[in-house]
């Protein structure tokens, strides 16, 4: 009889070298010691409450957006109808991302462009629009601003729509997430504040909402986007928490607000859900892990309502395929099978047409039935921590925040967080991982069904792209004459003087941003005021 | 006598900043011994005067928005200099692929391998 050749080797895609089974003397002796507690105990690697899904489910979140703001407006209320517990109002990446009105020049150019990715939102009136009869008393809400310059305006604009609406600010929750890793990492704009003044604006926002608006979480650090441009989970862990000890370091350092109250605000986060489903629940589990050893070690705090990690997630976008779409329906429901068992709180599926196009309206509600099957259906909800206990789970969950924190310790030995964006070191590291990903597709070594393998496809169904509306920009230009002509102009004036005076300080930049809404200053005239005040980043890649 | 290196010029059409396709297929261009000049963000007069300067022999466009846009690079592009080949890749659905092809535009799309994107640089050069 032939002799069978050795099973080939297998690997976690954090590098984690896989054994073909486990016994439970593989669980590292360490861990062994503090696994054993119930959901809602530290370290809380078993989730945020005992009774877990049961005591909440999670929250159905979609990104959403595009068009007019009573285009995006009429997709959240189709979304809210058919299900979804949050929503997320998308800004129009050309405008939002670069502070800019649609009379820029860099904008009419690419006019076409506009509205393509969510709504052209440059005064309070057109939020006034987006927000129209949204549950925003009830529901998490995602004001938009996921882009650090942009956040101060999203988050400003959204609360005074609140105000005029009649809520009560210290009532209402939602973020506005004010991401370093999609800013300066993932998405790098033609303009952006220098990463020092996004810390500042970060710090305002946080120390803002400490005294406003304590239900919000005021920044959202997103290892989603450091995840999709190319970092391995375990670095996706690690950079994530090197960004929150600069945000808490900072918060420290100014000594305006209790350290605790921030870091309840810093510990809203959201990480990728990608296609290695067992790892990625692992993953969930040591990011509350390490956020509690995290608080614990180096700021002394040991409070559950705090250490207990709140992480929302989004299925990889990148994992989305263009070759035949319908299969994305089954990779967003295993991704999101994979958030579900590492106990998230929050979750968005992608379209299936994400490598296509934004979602068209179909998509968009399969995203949102495929997460009410697996909620209704599946009794998952029923178990907290269904994967706890296993030795596979328990020990790639160890080694999982072991090798993340090796990647903190790298990153704090490249200056910190803030030194590595800026000297594109997690660029690189981004850049060569993607590269890697490539090559094994290209060689076969990781098959991608439909596009390095079983390539027909004659699905009858035909997808192909949904392009929104095509009235975006001509609408915008109009309203934003609207708003120039027709707002109190000395009140404008004097609140963008207010503004700049406080940017060149070191007061609070929120209040003035909140007198800005107040006035009807526009989004364009606030970005001026930062480019001239901070100047702009020194981009360290060439994109 | 050895062949000049051909020079390719890549450059986004868009205002968004997502960059891991375009520097991936640079970086793959440059491993064939192709030599890639980046623009980034580039406005259509900016990818025409690049394309001119530069003297390139390829024209390779990152469209991750509404293909019109692109169009009117493409035009120019072509209206000065009709020899020089153009590809796109990004985030373009079918339909607005086949515009592109009509418009004699090679376009790949995601799930693209490289090899095939550096083969179509070869082809499109003249080096193969």
């Amino acid at each position: 009889m032939a002799e069978k050749s050795p099973p080939k080797a297998a690997f976690a895609a954090s590098g984690i070298e896989l054994k073909s089974f486990y016994t439970e003397s593989d669980i590292p002796t360490e861990h062994r010691a503090r696994m054993n507690v119930a959901p809602g105990d530290a370290p809380y690697q078993r989730g945020f409450h005992p009774a877990g899904y049961r005591s909440k489910p999670w929250r159905i979140f979609q990104l959403s957006g595009f068009g007019k703001p009573e285009d995006e407006n009429e997709r959240i209320k189709f979304l809210l109808k058919n299900g979804e517990t949050g929503f997320i109002m998308e800004h129009d990446r050309n405008t939002a991302d670069h502070c800019y009105n649609v009379d820029h020049p860099d904008v009419v150019a690419r006019r076409e462009d506009v509205g393509l990715t969510g709504a052209v939102m440059q005064s309070v009136r057109d939020t006034a629009i987006c927000m129209d009869g949204l549950p925003i008393d009830t529901s998490f809400g995602h004001a938009g601003g996921a882009v650090v310059q942009h956040a101060p305006f999203a988050l400003a604009a959204y609360w005074t729509v609140a105000k005029q609406r009649g809520f009560d600010l210290a009532k209402i929750s939602g973020t506005g997430q004010s991401d370093f890793n999609l800013t300066y990492l993932g998405c790098v704009t033609k303009e952006q504040i220098p990463t020092q003044a996004g810390l500042r604006f970060n710090a305002d926002i946080i120390e803002f909402c400490d005294q406003y608006l304590p239900r919000w979480v005021p920044v959202s650090i997103a290892g989603y986007n450091a995840a999709d441009t190319g970092l391995t989970p375990d670095q996706e862990l690690g950079v994530l928490f090197a960004n929150a000890v600069e945000y808490l370091d900072e918060i420290k350092r100014r000594g305006n607000v209790d350290l605790r109250g921030a870091a309840k605000a810093c510990g809203g986060v959201s990480f990728r859900a990608s296609i290695q489903i067992i790892e990625e629940a692992c993953k969930m589990r040591a990011a509350r892990l390490m956020w509690s050893d995290l608080l614990r070690q180096r700021y002394d705090i040991t409070d559950p309502k705090i250490a207990n990690l709140r992480i929302h997630c989004v299925t990889a976008g990148s994992k989305m395929t263009y070759q035949q779409p319908l299969n994305n329906i089954v990779r967003g429901t295993l991704m999101a099978l994979g958030a579900v068992f590492g106990g998230v709180q929050s979750l968005g599926v992608s379209g299936y047409d994400e490598a296509l196009s934004i979602p068209s309206e179909h998509a968009h509600q399969m995203s949102v039935r495929i997460q009410q099957i697996i909620q209704e259906e599946t009794g998952i909800s029923h178990v907290t921590d269904p994967l706890g206990g296993s030795y596979y789970i328990e020990t790639l969950t160890a080694q999982l925040a072991e090798k993340a924190w090796q990647f903190f310790e790298e990153i704090q030995a490249q200056g910190g967080y803030l030194a590595a964006l800026d000297s594109g070191w997690l660029h690189s590291k981004a850049s060569d991982n993607q590269y890697k990903e490539f090559m094994d597709t290209e060689s076969g070594e990781q098959k991608i069904i439909g596009v390095n393998c079983f390539q027909d496809d004659e699905s009858p169904f035909h997808v192909d792209g949904f392009m929104g509306t095509d009235d975006a920009f001509d609408v915008a230009t109009s309203r934003l004459q609207d708003v120039l002509r027709t707002r109190h102009e000395a009140a404008a004036a004097t609140a963008l003087k207010k503004l700049e005076a406080d940017c060149k300080g070191e007061t609070n930049i929120m209040p003035a941003m909140m007198q800005a809404m107040d006035a009807e200053v526009t989004l364009g005239e606030i970005g001026n005021v930062f480019r001239q005040v901070f100047g702009n980043w020194n981009t360290p890649i060439q994109t | 006598m050895s062949q000049a290196q051909k020079r390719i010029l890549m450059a986004k059409t868009g205002l968004d900043g997502h960059w891991r396709g375009p520097t991936i297929v640079a970086r793959a261009l440059r491993d064939a011994g192709f030599e890639v000049i980046m623009i980034g963000m580039a406005s259509t007069d900016d990818i025409l005067s690049a394309a001119v300067d530069e003297d390139v022999d390829l024209v390779g466009l990152n469209i991750g928005g509404h293909i019109d846009v692109a169009k009117r690079a493409i035009a120019l592009v072509q209206s000065t200099r009709p020899d020089l080949p153009i590809f796109a890749g990004g985030t373009i659905p079918p339909h607005a692929a086949k515009d592109l092809e009509a418009l004699g535009v090679e376009v790949y799309p995601p799930g693209s391998q490289l090899s095939d994107i550096v083969d179509a640089a070869e082809r499109l050069t003249g080096r193969k």
